[in-house]
């Protein structure tokens, strides 16, 4: 008797230690968080939080999850890069998540880089927005993702460890 | 009514004052309503504001008979689903509009699919607002399954 109740606790912390992965999900405000939130499906059984770049999506956010705005940033203004860097490492080391996903664009590149030194898996999904290249941000994501999807075949064709599965719209 | 917007990220004054001018020249005979980012240009012809959350602005595209717009996907996305006959014109890198200029890439695209019109300049405005009315998007057949499937595997792969 006593040893099946041991069996039954082993069995219900294993079935806890699967569902106990958390999932940073990161996309600018716009269209790449329009495309990451039709990937909801994903991840419905773990634990999520969300980093976006503006407060008019945090509303919806916080419906779904933690959120975090660490506000709007490009390769074209340093210092705004450096002030969304330090304000995504506070968030990550708070966190800690398992898997970062993303379908970009500079603030979802930096959670992915930030969460593999954490050893974070990676997913990326690449703008269906990218018709011909893939995104600068995914160009150096590509390097560290564990899994990276495009949504156009032909694009799939020219970079390795690249998948074409289908598109979100 | 039309409803014009630039998305979330940047201003697009070039485009925004085109359509205004256009209003002018009397080629615009339908209300707009605009959503124009933070911008010192403000349209004289209808009624705009800055941002919209993310509801009220699905909420615009709704109601719109049809959406002008730049070439985001956010917009072509929401534009698609309401079966909006929608107009683009993409930002552009020379007018420091966007880092690059990927929003030709996907104007062009998404034109030759049939899902959206396209004007690449100011002066490919007018016809292509003349052209929005009677205009029918064919509609897109992708659905997101197979990525959430492709990622959900990957998921549970991490786990065993």
């Amino acid at each position: 008797m006593k040893s099946a109740t041991n069996e039954d606790t082993n069995q219900i912390s294993m079935v806890l230690s699967k569902n106990n992965m958390k999932i940073c999900l990161a996309a600018s405000a716009g269209g790449h968080l329009t495309e990451l939130l039709k990937l909801a499906d994903s991840w419905q059984q773990y634990e999520v939080f969300y980093v976006s770049t503006a407060n008019m999506v945090a509303k919806k956010l916080k419906q779904y999850g933690q959120t975090y705005v660490v506000g709007e940033c490009n390769r074209e203004h340093l210092l705004r890069v450096i002030l969304v860097l330090v304000r995504c490492i506070r968030v990550i080391l708070h966190e800690r998540p398992n898997v970062v996903i993303s379908t970009g664009a500079a603030v979802g590149c930096i959670m992915c880089f930030l969460g593999k030194l954490l050893g974070a898996k990676v997913v990326w999904v690449d703008s269906i927005a990218n018709v011909r290249w893939v995104s600068l941000s995914g160009r150096m994501v590509r390097h560290i993702a564990d899994l990276f999807l495009v949504q156009w075949p032909e694009i799939a064709e020219q970079y390795s460890n690249v998948e074409y599965v289908g598109a979100v719209i | 009514m039309i409803f014009l917007t630039v998305g979330t990220q940047f201003p697009f004054d070039r485009f925004v004052q085109a359509v205004d001018n256009i209003f002018d020249q009397g080629l615009i005979d339908e209300e707009i309503f605009a959503q124009i980012g933070e911008t010192s240009y403000k349209p004289h012809n209808f009624e705009s504001v800055a941002s919209l959350e993310k509801r009220d602005f699905d909420e615009r595209v709704k109601k719109a008979s049809s959406v002008i717009s730049h070439a985001g996907v956010g917009t072509i996305t929401v534009a698609l689903k309401n079966n909006k006959p929608l107009l683009v014109m993409p930002r552009m890198k020379r007018y420091k509009e966007h880092v690059n200029d990927h929003q030709v890439a996907t104007a062009k695209k998404f034109q030759e699919l049939g899902h959206i019109l396209a004007a690449y300049d100011v002066k490919d405005l007018p016809d292509g607002i003349r052209k929005l009315k009677n205009f029918i998007p064919r509609k897109r057949k992708a659905s997101p399954v197979a990525i959430t499937e492709r990622i959900r595997c990957f998921l549970n792969s991490l786990q065993d």
